[in-house]
């Protein structure tokens, strides 16, 4: 088959509009991850869904389900615990450990062949159905509309806890509101690049991004287009050459990290500027 | 009317009292420097200032009403600010989180530009507020956190130690900004510090906090041997120097304890070179014969 018949097949389109969706949202909510340094607690939310999955199909559900409930259940926990940004290290070390842990258990007590759960934590882009589509654009679109919303003090309050607070607004309220954000993205994430991928859509674009631009917005902005690029690109790679399509998003998105950060260490470092 | 009065105002955090007995008033237009070993309650005198922590007792009230969380009339700058270490913003993005910041929504103000430009113009940071704050030097941070904190020209602007980690060139542009903000404005500033002397020129009142009490006046009202003794319960004594520097000797909690707060790592640095510059410019407790 040509590329352009591969590219016109059914699989690959939803394929195609199901990584758009993750990506832009996955991108839009990873500026926020690196911005509060929450990088581990995105990481966390991504395995604890993993036991979530795993419990999920051990009772004959849809992995999602499992995935939801317990990806935003860690959100809370996390969002309720470490509301402080300095205090929240541990609470996410206890949530991720104990929910591997039952994961562990749930894979040990489902006899039926693992399909389901390699899938969970590798990702199945090409496996993606007509209805998975227009749930993980659903979900995605709802991330982005509520993140339009809250953008504003949601920036402040990550930038300047302490002046946000004693203007009104409640770091714990804005804290379990992000977390609830963030579990939706990996929610939605998990299905194109598998739990183990997750970081590759929510950290390394907006990691690029910060050091590229300096304004908030563009830096949101551009992190959402590395995204969007290395999921499309990686599609198109995957599909062409052939190899995991989860393989080719993370390489791509760890790349555009890495020559962000070459380029941007060509100039001088502000950090070093300031101290002289 | 003052703008703001507390009368035999007490706190308790987690059932131990930070301190009581607090009467004091501040006026429109002066400056009220707040001193006092670390963790004796001056950050925390803020807080209740700002509406965040209730008073466990006494009475207080700003602008003749009980303290409203999120007033635009008060004015707070908070110690370290994850902004300053980004270069992804800049001060003048910064200074437009101060106007809008807390709100929710899509809606934009128009006036945000003009209320932005001109805390901007006020506190002399135009030229570099379009550069990222981490390019910054930590006297322009500080300049760009007093905008952010006066963009609505708020009464009563309240800064949590604004001297601390800067240079004594920083330094003194500080206090100079302070008491310009203060003239310009008419606001009454309280200014947390850890040593009066940088401040000593602009200073209308002292509210000094240690062991749980709280004692207010004049500079030579509260900075003398017998006030600080009696506050302190050991002898305290006071050099001043030539160029009128007074160096206070028997603050020795302050050597127990330097920086307890000091958790964050990120300011680390900082915080040591903050310090080289309290033992070269001097002051409230480094003395050639203090243990150190």
């Amino acid at each position: 088959m040509s590329l352009s018949q591969l590219l016109s097949t059914t699989f690959v389109q939803h394929a195609f509009y199901a990584v758009t969706a993750v990506a832009l949202a996955a991108g839009a909510i990873g500026y926020f991850v690196v911005l509060r340094r929450q990088a581990f607690a995105a990481h966390a939310i991504g395995h604890v869904g993993f036991a979530g999955a795993a419990g999920a199909v051990w009772l004959g559900l849809s992995p999602i389900v499992g995935l939801l409930v317990f990806c935003l259940g860690a959100g809370i926990l996390i969002g309720l615990g470490g509301a402080s940004l300095d205090e929240s290290d541990a609470v996410v070390g206890v949530t991720l450990t104990a929910a591997l842990g039952l994961g562990v258990l749930f894979i040990s007590l489902y006899s039926g062949y693992a399909n389901a759960t390699y899938s969970i934590l590798f990702g199945q882009i090409l496996g993606v159905t007509s209805s998975d589509v227009l749930l993980v654009t659903l979900l995605s679109a709802a991330v982005l509309f509520v993140l339009t919303l809250v953008y504003r003090p949601l920036l402040f309050i990550s930038v300047d806890a302490q002046s946000a607070e004693a203007r009104g607004l409640s770091a714990r309220t804005m804290s379990l509101l992000f977390m609830g954000l963030l579990a939706v993205t990996t929610v939605v994430a998990i299905q194109i690049v598998g739990v183990l991928l997750v970081f590759s859509l929510l950290v390394a674009p907006a990691s690029a991004a910060e050091v590229t631009t300096s304004r908030p917005l563009y830096a949101a902005g551009l992190s959402m287009g590395i995204a969007l690029f290395s999921a499309w690109c990686g599609l198109l790679l995957g599909v062409w050459i052939g190899g995991p399509v989860s393989f080719w998003i993370t390489a791509l998105a760890a790349t555009s990290y890495l020559v962000a950060r070459l380029t941007g260490g060509l100039r001088t470092s502000p950090r070093q500027r300031s101290v002289a | 009317m003052s703008v703001l009065e507390m009368s035999d105002g007490a706190v308790e955090l987690g059932g131990r009292t930070v301190w009581r007995d607090a009467s004091f008033q501040l006026e429109a237009g002066t400056i009220t420097a707040v001193l006092g070993p670390n963790g004796s309650g001056k950050s925390t005198l803020l807080k209740v200032v700002l509406g965040l922590i209730p008073l466990s007792g006494g009475m207080l009230r700003v602008f003749g009403e009980r303290p409203e969380r999120g007033s635009r009339r008060v004015g707070y700058m908070a110690q370290s600010r994850v902004a300053d270490t980004m270069s992804a913003m800049t001060g003048r993005d910064y200074v437009g989180l101060g106007f809008d910041g807390p709100r929710f929504g899509w809606g934009h103000d128009r006036t945000k530009r003009e209320v932005v430009r001109e805390a901007l113009i006020l506190t002399g940071t135009e030229l570099f507020a379009d550069r990222p704050l981490a390019s910054l030097s930590g006297g322009q941070r500080q300049r760009i956190a007093m905008a952010h904190a006066t963009v609505f020209q708020p009464g009563l602007l309240l800064l949590d130690e604004p001297l601390a980690a800067l240079d004594i060139a920083a330094q003194s542009e500080i206090v100079e900004l302070t008491s310009t903000v203060s003239e310009r404005t008419g606001a009454a500033v309280v200014v947390v510090a850890h040593d009066l002397n940088p401040l000593s020129a602009i200073v209308d009142q002292v509210l000094w906090i240690a062991r749980r009490q709280v004692r207010s006046g004049t500079v030579d009202d509260v900075v003398n041997e017998a006030t600080l003794s009696d506050l302190y319960g050991h002898p305290i004594e006071i050099v001043v120097t030539p160029r009128g520097r007074r160096v206070i000797v028997g603050l020795e909690e302050e050597f127990a304890h330097p920086h307890p707060h000091g958790s964050d790592h990120s300011h680390e640095n900082e915080h040591a070179h903050g310090h080289e510059a309290h033992l070269e410019g001097a002051h409230v407790h480094h003395t050639p014969g203090d243990p150190r």
